[in-house]
């Protein structure tokens, strides 16, 4: 091959390359995509598992190994045990409200007979676990990549999960077998959301230095520290009362429409290993988004 | 034909890039594998073959982002468009040449790659990716170029080369 053979070849490849951009951009290059996907799938996850292995060999004593691992374990116990403890307060902070809420009504219909009942049925959905396999090739992005894709049932916009209902991201791209889970704290994220105790509703965004803040506090809303900020399920797109993060400080300027609250992650997104995708969940019904307030 | 190596070494590039690269840190940032890989490859055998690794590196780095896919190939061919131009091999001895190359493409690969992200409408903060990630991975894949020559020029001894290209 060389530069006098074919002098078209550069200039061949170059308008192919902007070609692919404008394609995608059209949203034209999806089976293209798939195609390639299936030979790049099976080499990120061995070689994944085999970097994983490789790793796990370079732990030099056993008891760096021991005591490395009573870390991992106590540090995942108590991060399952702070997302659990919000869980339940938020699962009791809720029911507290229903029942005064049907207190009110009993009082002030005092001539109805009532039973009281549990919803004992929610349905029955198997959620997909993904293993994070890799990182975004764009340094840009806050996304990871999982190995569960479409053909287990994983689609663009379904939320991804760890243990407990801390939320991690959404799902952003799937090929068949890899999908890319865009973090919460990637900058094009955005996010309904509220606050668990004083219910101040907002939108949490990412930011470019990978912070996670929560915007468009009214002004004479009063945040408190440690307040926890869950999603408020707006929209239908995502489950109410997922774990977003805990108010680290409150800014307000006085030029500004809104208050800031900037969020400390209850999750460490770069130890995550195991994720699980949430593909269905009871949304509200449509008229509760009609009718409004 | 280098792309009988030149694909498999190019993926298992990309893959590294994604699942073990991601987790290092040299200086604040890490080194840009494929980059450094492709712009080694321009170097060496000159325009034709450093755009088709560029373009088929970027492929590879496309497949394992969420992103707009194009982006590392557009910016990859670019760079090793200009890495291989018949100028850039009059720059001086091929060591000086190669870092030299090395650390500017790779500033030049990324600007690419930003201006791309900024005009699909991406928030990127230009300042903070200077400073926290292109600057140091230009400098690392500087003080990592004589490594990438030196394992690609033991693959481009063992392939015929009709470039016109003189080490």
């Amino acid at each position: 091959m060389t530069r006098q053979g074919r002098p078209w070849l550069p200039y061949t490849l170059l308008t192919v390359a902007l070609l692919f951009l404008i394609l995608h951009e059209a949203g034209a290059l999806g089976p293209f995509e798939n195609l390639l996907g299936l030979v790049v799938a099976p080499v990120e996850r061995g070689l994944s598992d085999l970097i994983t292995g490789v790793g796990n060999l370079f732990q030099t004593t056993r008891d760096v190994r021991v005591l490395q691992q009573q870390v991992d374990e106590l540090q995942s116990a108590n991060d399952t045990l702070r997302v659990e403890n919000i869980r339940l307060r938020e699962q009791y902070v809720a029911e507290n409200q229903q029942l005064r809420e049907l207190l009110d009504f009993k009082s002030e219909n005092p001539t109805y007979s009532l039973v009281g009942a549990d919803i004992v049925e929610r349905g029955s959905d198997i959620f997909p676990r993904g293993k994070v396999v890799g990182e975004d090739t764009n340094p840009y992005l806050r996304y990871f990549i999982i190995n569960v894709g479409s053909r287990d049932g994983v689609a663009v916009g379904m939320p991804v999960v760890t243990s407990g209902a801390a939320m991690v991201g959404r799902i952003a791209k799937v090929t068949s077998h890899l999908s890319y889970v865009q973090l919460l704290n990637d900058p094009s994220s955005t996010v309904a959301a509220l606050f668990q105790g004083s219910r101040i509703s907002g939108m949490v965004v990412g930011r470019e230095d990978g912070s996670l803040v929560m915007t468009g506090i009214l002004p004479d809303e009063e945040v408190d520290e440690n307040e926890i900020a869950i999603t408020s399920g707006v929209g239908g797109l995502l489950p109410r009362g997922l774990i977003l993060g805990q108010v680290e400080s409150v800014s307000y300027q006085e030029a500004a429409l809104f208050q800031e609250a900037v969020l400390r992650p209850v999750l460490d997104f770069r130890r995550l290993e195991v994720v699980v995708v949430i593909t269905d969940f009871n949304r509200p019904p449509v008229e509760e988004f009609e009718e409004g307030p | 034909m280098s792309l009988y190596f030149g694909v498999p070494i190019l993926l298992v590039g990309a893959v590294l890039q994604s699942v073990w690269l991601n987790k290092i840190r040299i200086l604040g940032g890490r080194p840009d594998l494929v980059l450094l890989l492709v712009i080694t490859w321009a170097i060496i055998r000159g325009l034709n073959e450093g755009t088709l690794w560029g373009f088929i590196g970027g492929l590879f780095c496309d497949l394992l982002s969420g992103g707009p896919f194009g982006l590392w190939t557009v910016s990859l061919t670019l760079v090793t468009f200009i890495a291989g131009q018949r100028w850039i091999h009059r720059l001086g001895p091929t060591s000086m040449r190669l870092a030299l190359v090395s650390g500017l493409g790779t500033l030049l690969a990324h600007t690419i790659f930003l201006a791309l992200m900024i005009l699909l409408d991406y928030p990127v903060a230009v300042g903070r990716a200077y400073a926290t990630l292109i600057g140091p991975a230009a400098l690392l894949n500087l003080l990592l170029s004589p490594f990438s020559f030196r394992f690609l020029v033991w693959f481009h001894q063992r392939t015929p080369q009709r470039s016109e290209v003189n080490l």
